[in-house]
């Protein structure tokens, strides 16, 4: 909140949530905003992933008790929400490095949607992927 | 002429005060009614001890910059009915000290963007094909930023850290490298190759989306970060 | 002229993370279909990860893509950490922090690889 006790003209608010303060911004904003949850994801997934690989120097018996829970039915939404992830961070990436660079700044939006339309169906087929494999 | 009582819910706060608060006024409003016009009638009918900023009453100047339903818009042509909600929500610029209600303390900013040194005239790229007038030798044009401070509102990253440089600085140093008219673009590109500079931006593009002016930051900023980039694998290409 | 932390190492690291992003997408993708879809049933069993990692080359590539992986990760959560708006000691030891990190994840992960047998 405001600092009503010290009036210092020089200092702004600090607002170190702003990022995730969405409502009334648009397309950009919350592409940002979804790209570092995303992100953030991705990394405790990563630290997970690196445990779970730890379980292959303990030898084939703690590797294929766990591939099998691996494989239950009830891990396969937390494989869509994974691969929903690393689709969305990865294709809105390729915007963020193209337009970070300055090329197609002005169709940032129509590249934000595109690229929406190819996580949607990568997604799908990849679920199927999942199911059926 | 159609008229309506739309509530105004005006965020205040009083040197002093503990914590702001929002009060709510009813005016009466018409087809051609904008939020500049309703605070100015609230102040004069209802209560005076509201305080805002004004000036040319036609987006040129930039005093009026606030937040309407939660979106930086100059309140001069805000149209009430346009917004199309039975109340409208008053509130001061984000990412800046609040000095009383409406108005905000715009010091450091200014402290920050007169360092880009953006001279005030520009050469006009509309109109290519009008006549210039004789002993013309062709278009000039007031630079379009108007210091409003809506990209800083809008801005996430001004809000994360007080440090950076702003989408407006940084839209301003981008026309100076691009028309330098006598000032330095080089000193002002080193600037802002750095972690407050250009690299800080985020493309969220709420700058870009807010800008009452056609400035698109966003698009400097990008465009800042690519003269940096072929700089720098020049710079790469040609030592290997 | 107001300079703070000029140089250009805040652009050379933004330049760094976008291009190993971009070769993340070749990274990950092989890595994912490598491991998913020419297996079969999709996940490899103890005596299928021994096979796959007795090829040097297998071995080589997915050590690049932890390096690659883990430079992109550190990277991004740095990033986040400097919107905290840390001051100057703050930032020393984010990156202190951050490169401490990655170097064990790394060597974790390379130990490990030695690790099966």
């Amino acid at each position: 909140m405001l600092d009503t006790t010290r009036f210092n003209t020089r200092r702004r608010q600090r607002r170190p949530g702003a990022w995730l303060h969405l409502k009334g911004r648009h397309v950009g904003a919350w592409a940002f905003a979804l790209n570092r949850l995303a992100g953030l994801g991705l990394v405790l997934y990563l630290i997970l992933h690196l445990f779970v690989l730890s379980l292959l120097a303990k030898g084939p018996r703690a590797w294929d008790d766990f591939v099998a829970l691996a494989k239950s039915p009830l891990i396969l939404p937390l494989d869509v929400i994974l691969l929903a992830g690393i689709l969305y961070h990865g294709l809105n990436g390729v915007r963020i490095a193209l337009i970070g660079v300055g090329i197609g700044v002005r169709q940032h939006k129509t590249m934000f949607w595109t690229l929406m339309v190819i996580v949607a169906v990568l997604l799908a087929v990849g679920t199927w992927g999942f199911i059926t494999v | 002429m159609t008229e309506k009582n739309v509530q105004f819910k005006v965020f205040r706060y009083k040197q002093g005060d503990t914590a702001p608060h929002y009060d709510t006024f009813t005016v009466t409003v018409n087809e051609r009614t904008t939020v500049l016009d309703a605070l100015e009638a609230i102040r004069r009918d209802q209560d005076g001890t509201l305080t805002f900023r004004h000036s040319c009453h036609h987006a040129s100047c930039g005093t009026c910059g606030m937040r309407v339903n939660g979106k930086e818009v100059l309140a001069c042509v805000t149209n009430v009915m346009e917004l199309g909600t039975p109340e409208v929500v008053v509130e001061p610029l984000q990412n800046a000290p609040i000095i009383s209600d409406l108005v905000v303390d715009m010091g450091g900013f200014y402290e920050t963007f007169s360092q880009a040194h953006l001279p005030l005239i520009r050469e006009s790229e509309y109109l290519p094909e009008s006549d210039v007038a004789e002993g013309v030798p062709f278009h000039m044009r007031l630079e379009s930023c108007l210091e409003c401070g809506l990209c800083l509102s809008a801005c996430p990253v001004v809000g994360t850290d007080p440090e950076y440089l702003g989408p407006a600085t940084l839209a301003a140093v981008w026309r100076v490298v691009q028309e330098p008219r006598g000032e330095d673009p080089e000193a002002l590109l080193a600037w802002v190759d750095s972690e407050q500079g250009c690299w800080r931006c985020h493309a969220a593009m709420e700058c870009t989306e807010v800008c009452p002016s056609n400035v698109d930051p966003g698009g400097a900023i990008m465009a800042l970060r690519g003269e940096l980039t072929r700089r720098k694998i020049g710079h790469l290409l040609g030592q290997g | 002229m107001n300079t703070k932390q000029s140089g250009t190492w805040a652009g050379t690291l933004w330049l760094l993370q976008a291009l190993s992003g971009l070769l993340l997408i070749l990274l990950l993708g092989s890595h994912m279909i490598v491991n998913h879809y020419v297996v079969e049933r999709g996940l490899r069993t103890y005596q299928d990860v021994v096979n796959y990692l007795s090829h040097p080359w297998v071995v080589a590539w997915e050590i690049l893509f932890l390096v690659v992986v883990t430079f992109h990760a550190a990277l991004g959560v740095r990033s986040i950490l400097l919107d905290l708006g840390p001051g100057k000691g703050g930032r020393r030891i984010i990156n202190w922090g951050i490169t401490l990190l990655g170097l064990f994840a790394v060597l974790y992960g390379v130990w490990l690889t030695f690790q099966i047998k």
